[in-house]
């Protein structure tokens, strides 16, 4: 996990899969946030500390964000939207601690993120309109859109893919580029501009994210 | 930038896995305690609206009993101002009775005192005017006067209504009476003679009267026949003029 190189390297191997530090991290963060989130969910109260007010900040920024695109889908796009942006806001930042690589640099997890998005869209689409009507909205505003809307189904998954792992792979390398012809602290800025840019990536991917799904839920209504 | 397919697959479960974590362990009771507090909230809200309109309700029904209160004090106020202006008329009237019964019966007094002193002056007035008279009756009195009173009485008894004379005589006839003439002084004779005869003549006795004489009588003649006594004198005129001023 402590690699400074580029390279996704397996770390071992389970059987045919090989489990990789991209892996590796996603799963120490599913089980920090699945430990935190039980920990917190302990220990709610009717009159909020300073922790449960910022939790209960978070959720209804999330909340307030999905009502404003999908408000009448809120309870069926937070629990997905929001895992997204918590996973993408933690997955970008934790390059930062010593010993962590991002999830997110590897196009391995972003494209399955993409994959995941594409996929929701889909899952939304026909479980709220129906198979029919969701497959109904690729003809519109005219059959001939057909083939550009299955194109841009595609390639904007690929694009969600590819902005995040280039933005995040990029950032990692020039940190590691500086770092090599400067010295120690040089990077120190790059990594600054690697905070600011974390939780810009991770609030696009989400947000488009929430726009593809609720697009496929409402491209008629 | 090798796409791993290990990789993509265990990303996808592992984020499926975290979404489902997250919206059992996390999602849910954080937005289960945001729908109690909204409700609570909301709860809140409902019961101090409804206590505001309670206090308003309150306050309309306090201006109300207020108003009512006002409006009662009012006509409390009317009626006892009715009622003290009733007694006070009733007062004033009672005191405007006993005030004219007071000054009736003042003037009464007044003019009681008034007549009492008026009789009193009238009855000096009288009393010396009868002493006066007296005093020179007593002085100026003499024969002549007696003889001028004669001659009234002899022209008054010829005056007699007729039912004076029937009752005269029907004495006399019944019960036959000497007559007594009585003067201040001695009757002449001729005059005595006209008197005896005008007094058998009006009485029908039969016998002559007897004279006799009185300086009481000051001046003038009385004459008793029987129960009757016929007289023209001073004294019995002051008398008259005295008991005139006990008659007023």
């Amino acid at each position: 996990m402590a690699d400074n190189s580029l390279a996704i390297a397996p770390v071992f191997s389970l059987g045919p899969l090989d489990i990789t530090s991209t892996v590796v991290t996603s799963w120490v963060i599913t089980a920090a946030l699945a430990l935190f989130g039980w920990l917190v969910s302990r220990r709610l109260q009717p009159d909020p500390g300073p922790l449960q007010t910022a939790i209960e900040g978070i959720v209804l920024a999330i909340e307030d964000a999905v009502t404003e695109v999908a408000p009448q889908y809120v309870s069926q796009l937070l629990p997905f939207v929001g895992s997204l942006w918590i996973f993408l806001v933690i997955a970008n930042l934790v390059g930062l601690v010593p010993g962590f690589n991002s999830p997110t640099r590897d196009l391995s997890a972003t494209a399955a993120l993409a994959s995941l998005v594409f996929l929701s869209t889909h899952w939304f689409g026909i479980r709220i309109r129906g198979f029919r009507g969701y497959l109904r909205h690729y003809l519109t505003p005219s059959p001939i859109l057909l083939p550009f809307n299955l194109i841009s189904e595609i390639t904007r998954t690929v694009a969600l893919a590819v902005r995040l792992f280039g933005n995040m792979m990029s950032l990692e390398m020039a940190a590691l580029l500086i770092l090599m012809v400067a010295g120690f602290l040089a990077p120190v800025p790059i990594l600054m501009l690697h905070i600011i840019e974390a939780l810009v990536q991770a609030y696009i991917f989400g947000m488009l994210a929430l726009i593809y799904v609720a697009g496929g839920i409402q491209s008629q209504h | 930038m090798e796409l791993s397919w290990s990789t993509f697959i265990l990303e996808i479960i592992n984020f499926l896995v975290l979404v489902w974590v997250l919206k059992h362990f996390f999602y849910r009771p954080v937005l289960d305690v945001i729908t109690r507090r909204r409700r609570e909230v909301e709860k809140t809200m409902t019961d101090a609206k409804a206590l505001e309109e309670q206090a308003e309700q309150l306050k309309q029904q306090y201006e109300g009993r207020v108003a009512e209160w006002k409006e009662e004090r009012q006509q409390a106020r009317d009626a006892l101002s009715r009622e003290l202006e009733t007694e006070r008329t009733r007062r004033l009237k009672v005191l405007q009775q006993e005030l004219e019964q007071t000054r009736a019966r003042a003037q009464a007094t007044e003019e009681s005192r008034l007549a009492v002193a008026t009789r009193a002056i009238e009855a000096s007035a009288l009393e010396q005017g009868a002493r006066f008279a007296t005093r020179i009756l007593e002085q100026a009195a003499g024969p002549e006067l007696e003889s001028r009173l004669i001659d009234l009485f002899l022209d008054q008894l010829s005056q007699l209504p007729d039912e004076k004379l029937e009752g005269l005589r029907r004495q006399q006839a019944s019960e036959p009476t000497r007559i007594s003439v009585i003067t201040a002084y001695p009757v002449p004779e001729q005059l005595r003679t006209s008197l005896t005869q005008s007094l058998m003549a009006v009485s029908g006795a039969d016998q002559p009267p007897d004279f006799e004489t009185n300086p009481d009588l000051i001046a003038g003649i009385e004459v008793t026949l029987g129960a009757w006594k016929l007289a023209a004198n001073v004294r019995d005129e002051l008398k008259g003029f005295r008991g005139f001023e006990h008659h007023v």
